[in-house]
């Protein structure tokens, strides 16, 4: 504390008119298991402390893992010049809305804190997945596991009042699982499960079935595949499905920096612009909400990097463009408030404008409601490959888990249907959601240099009417 | 830093660890970064960081240390070796490689002038102004100068010593919303960093992109920029680490020896290229960095391997560890004999891309993928360039190597947000490649 305090002080001595200073420590393990062979631990610890200015209208950044006086002071000094500088090359100051701050702490809790188990129980739990997957009796020679689990400690201190600091615990499984059989081969790569807390949600959430369930239905795929219909169709999407479709489509064109074009050299740009708020842009089913404080998320958070507190944000509302997310800086450039989607990821990078957990909001319709009245069609349950461009427009999603439907019924697996459409017509043909949500996590990643930021995607199934489909 | 080093080492070994490995960095790191023409934020980043490898019966570990107090450095010794008793041994652990090593200087990986550098805003003005000139209206991108020294040292007799610089540049320029242009230019030497060159590419093209059609879908003969085979390139640079190919994570797989690429087709890591961005003097154990050819002529010749997946498989390390994932340096496609002109005319009907992002794999073992292709893109008919846009190329990473069939003789090397590792490549021309797009 005595340190972000001369930080924040020193910052302003030296001509900032804004300052603000961030500690954030990183303590956990990771481990990996590659065909059944461990293949090593890894201890993360690491920490540091970031300051952020504004000098004469420009913005100075300067972090340093030297945690002494003289270290900060220097990282301060190189923040205030490097904010006047730039302000030279700008045509107007950048300015922060006003906000509301507080002085807050916060923590996730852990019913099983992982730092009381030892490398090789959690290596146990890659095991379980390993002897699950085996006893399936589907042939998986690549198999790539990896559990980690960090706890994340920030405190927060703002020249213009506001101190949080919080500490949120985070552990995941990751896995990557290659089917071979009768001569073909399907995969399942960079499958996660992932929570903010204890061991516990790990345990209770049993990554091993995920995996059972993913190499038996690739089995399936491999031995029953046949290819899907091709030309206009119905679609329902999973909750995976709906979760990356939104996260992609909705979540990142609706970030402000994308869209007054901070972000135009790296991410890229939007598709939408300040005007179209209020703009139809999906059916009346298609309401897409935005929520850091869902608890235990992966994405979970209660104050942003700016100090603003967090709250649900409903960008579609009943298919209208309803809010962008927002930092302080494009609050203050669209008149408004910010709505707490300043994130960093680390000590070492900057808070810009960040999702949290997006998911498309439920609706009226039971899964049998969904599929009982399609005549044909395809029931998309996970994706492989996914790819937008950077205008968050023209997207595309191809199936791993899929299967046929027909005449209100689910058949046959599809073998890589392939659901390539821009961003209006996807939403636009949403007839019916249903009322279960659920979640996946993910890592997301923009800003340069590269800040992958937790994030879970998600949502209730989804109809879509009169898709044209593709096959490979 | 070597006496940091040396305490880590003396340390280790007194505690019972077997192979120790102790890489330090101090860093120091500028970026300025700018949209709409002006800078929206410049950074400055100061770092110091031991890396620590350690091996005790076969079990192995690693971690990164910043507090480099001898209590700090001591007490995470201690907390590796109790984590590492009880732990499972990796049986596929061979060790690491065996020093001293003799180091030689790479030309042009350090200049004074960099580290010397005031204030490098000069250069993004000069950026941003060579695209506005070539009638761009909106200029945005990013501006970096490094400065690293690394220090190595081993329990197996290495001691190695690395200092570098760098200055790199990525620039892109807008006409309206869809119409853009990308250029970048990295150097590890002031005096070859060409910061106009990159603006003036991004504004040219983003100036011939103008009031672009919908694009085509078929299959087309595809031309290839640097900066965009410079994308699939770096992937495939993932997949040629045989940690990657173990993981199930490369289209490589019980490939070696095999025709994997077409004839002209020959890529190489160089760790030792001179003004590349990914040089260094020594790999991750003190291993001399070296030329090593990946595929040759289009055969398949060898994995990029560390010593421990050296010894598993009966080779020799190619000196790209990483120590758990051997990883490589900078990738280098051999140029062919085209000019560029000569690339162009070769297309009768076709399409010529500049730039590719967010490359996904359907498949990695099969190497099924697709990718969008952002900024300029052009529909090349007997010598013409018409704009296009909104179209993906959907195809497979080893048909389009088998596909090339044209390579020009200059050659673009290339490091930006979407190409980690640094690849040098030339145009490419590539048949029959798949293209799609959005149906509704």
């Amino acid at each position: 504390m005595e340190l972000l305090e001369f930080a924040v002080e020193k910052a302003l001595e030296l001509g900032a008119s804004y300052a603000e200073a961030r500690f954030e420590e990183k303590k956990g393990t990771s481990l990996a298991m590659k065909n059944g062979n461990p293949e090593g631990l890894s201890v993360i610890s690491d920490r540091g402390m970031g300051v952020r200015v504004l000098a004469d209208g420009g913005m100075g950044f300067a972090s340093t893992n030297v945690l002494t006086k003289e270290s900060v002071g220097e990282a301060v000094k190189k923040a205030v010049k490097l904010a006047k500088a730039a302000a030279k090359v700008r045509k107007e100051p950048i300015v922060f809305s006003e906000e509301d701050f507080h002085s807050v702490e916060y923590k996730v809790k852990m019913r099983k804190d992982f730092r009381d188990f030892s490398p090789e129980e959690k290596l146990e739990l890659l095991r379980k997945i390993e002897e699950e997957v085996k006893a399936t009796g589907v042939n998986v020679p690549m198999r790539y596991l990896n559990y980690s689990d960090q706890v994340w400690k920030k405190k927060i201190l703002h020249s213009d009042g506001a101190y949080i600091e919080s500490k949120i615990p985070r552990v995941s499984v990751t896995y990557n699982l290659v089917v071979f059989e009768n001569g073909q081969m399907e995969q399942a790569p960079f499958v996660q499960r992932a929570f903010s807390g204890g061991l516990e949600l790990i345990e209770k959430d049993e990554p091993w079935k995920w995996a059972v369930k993913d190499v038996q239905a690739l089995k399936r795929l491999i031995y029953e595949g046949r290819k899907p219909p091709e030309g206009r169709v119905d679609l329902v999407i999973s909750p995976e499905v709906a979760g990356i479709a939104v996260h992609e489509s909705v979540g990142h064109p609706y970030e402000s920096d994308r869209i007054f074009g901070r972000e135009a050299a790296q991410a890229g740009e939007s598709f939408v612009k300040p005007d179209m708020l209020g703009e139809r842009i999906g059916s009346e089913a298609v309401t897409v909400i935005e929520d850091p404080t869902i608890p235990n998320s992966w994405g979970f958070y209660l104050y942003d990097d700016e100090g603003v507190k967090a709250r649900p944000r409903y960008l579609i509302r009943n298919g209208i463009i309803n809010e962008f997310l927002m930092n302080r800086e494009y609050a203050a450039k669209l008149g408004q408030r910010s709505n707490a989607a300043a994130r960093a990821i680390n000590y070492n990078r900057e808070p810009i404008v960040r999702m949290a957990n997006t998911y498309l909001a439920p609706g009226d319709h039971s899964f049998e409601e969904l599929i009982e009245d399609v005549k044909l069609g395809v029931y998309m349950v996970s994706f492989n490959e996914w790819n937008i461009d950077d205008r968050r427009y023209q997207q595309r999603y191809i199936g791993r888990e899929a299967y046929l439907i027909e005449n209100g019924e689910i058949k046959h697996p599809v073998r890589r249907p392939i659901l390539e459409i821009t961003t209006r017509a996807l939403w636009s043909s949403v007839d019916a959601v249903g009322r279960e949500v659920e979640f996946y996590p993910g890592t997301c990643g923009k800003g340069e240099p590269g800040q992958g930021v937790p994030v879970w995607m998600g949502g209730a199934h989804a109809r879509l009417r009169d898709i044209p489909l593709r096959r490979p | 830093m070597f006496d940091v080093n040396d305490f880590i080492l003396k340390k280790a070994k007194e505690l019972g660890f077997g192979d120790v490995v102790v890489l330090s960095h101090e860093t120091e790191r500028r970026q300025v970064r700018f949209a709409n023409n002006e800078i929206t934020v410049a950074k400055n980043w100061h770092e110091r960081k031991v890396e620590l490898f350690v091996e005790l019966e076969k079990r192995v570990a690693g971690t990164s240390i910043t507090e480099l107090s001898e209590e700090n450095i001591e007490k995470t010794l201690k907390t590796l070796l109790s984590n590492l008793k009880g732990m499972s041994p990796k049986e596929d652990y061979y060790g690491i490689a065996e020093g001293p090593f003799e180091y030689r200087d790479i030309p042009e990986t350090f200049d004074k002038a960099i580290v010397e550098l005031d204030e490098p805003n000069e250069y993004v003005e000069t950026a941003i102004n060579s695209a506005l000139e070539e009638g761009a209206k909106r200029v945005a991108g990013v501006l970096y100068t490094d400065h690293d020294k690394i220090y190595l040292t081993t329990s197996n007799g290495v001691e190695g010593f690395d200092e570098g610089t760098g200055i790199e540049i990525s620039v892109r320029a807008f006409i309206g919303d869809l119409e853009s242009g990308h250029g970048t230019n990295s150097s590890r030497v002031l005096k070859k960093f060409d910061p106009e060159w990159a603006g003036r590419k991004a504004g040219e093209i983003a100036n011939l992109a103008r009031n672009p059609e919908q694009g085509p879908e078929g299959k087309f003969d595809v031309i290839f920029d640097p900066l965009a085979f410079a994308n699939l390139l770096s992937y495939m640079s993932f997949m040629t680490s045989a940690y990657a190919a173990e993981a199930g994570f490369s289209f490589l797989v019980n490939k070696l020896n095999e025709k994997v690429a077409s004839d002209i087709v020959t890529i190489k890591d160089i760790g030792n290229l001179p003004n590349g961005y990914g040089t260094r003097k020594f790999d991750d154990e003190g291993v001399p960095t070296r030329e090593t050819t990946i595929i040759e002529n289009g055969t398949f010749r060898t994995f990029l391997l560390n010593h421990s997946l050296a010894r598993k498989y009966g080779a020799s390390t190619t000196a790209n560890a990483g120590l758990v994932m051997p990883h490589a340096w900078n990738i280098v496609l051999e140029p062919g004999d085209y000019t560029r002109e000569e690339l162009f005319d070769e297309v009768k009907k076709g399409i010529y891309i500049t730039n590719v992002w967010y490359t996904r794999f359907q498949n990695y073992v099969a190497g099924d993928f697709s990718t969008i292709p952002r900024d300029g893109i052009f529909l090349v008919e007997n010598g013409e360039l018409r704009p296009i846009r909104n179209i993906r190329v959907s195809d497979n990473l080893q048909r389009i190597l088998g596909g090339i069939k044209g390579l020009t003789k200059e050659s673009h090397h290339v490091h930006w947000w979407e190409v980690n590792t640094p690849v040098t490549t030339p145009y490419v021309l590539v048949g029959d490649v798949g293209i799609t797009r959005a149906m509704k």
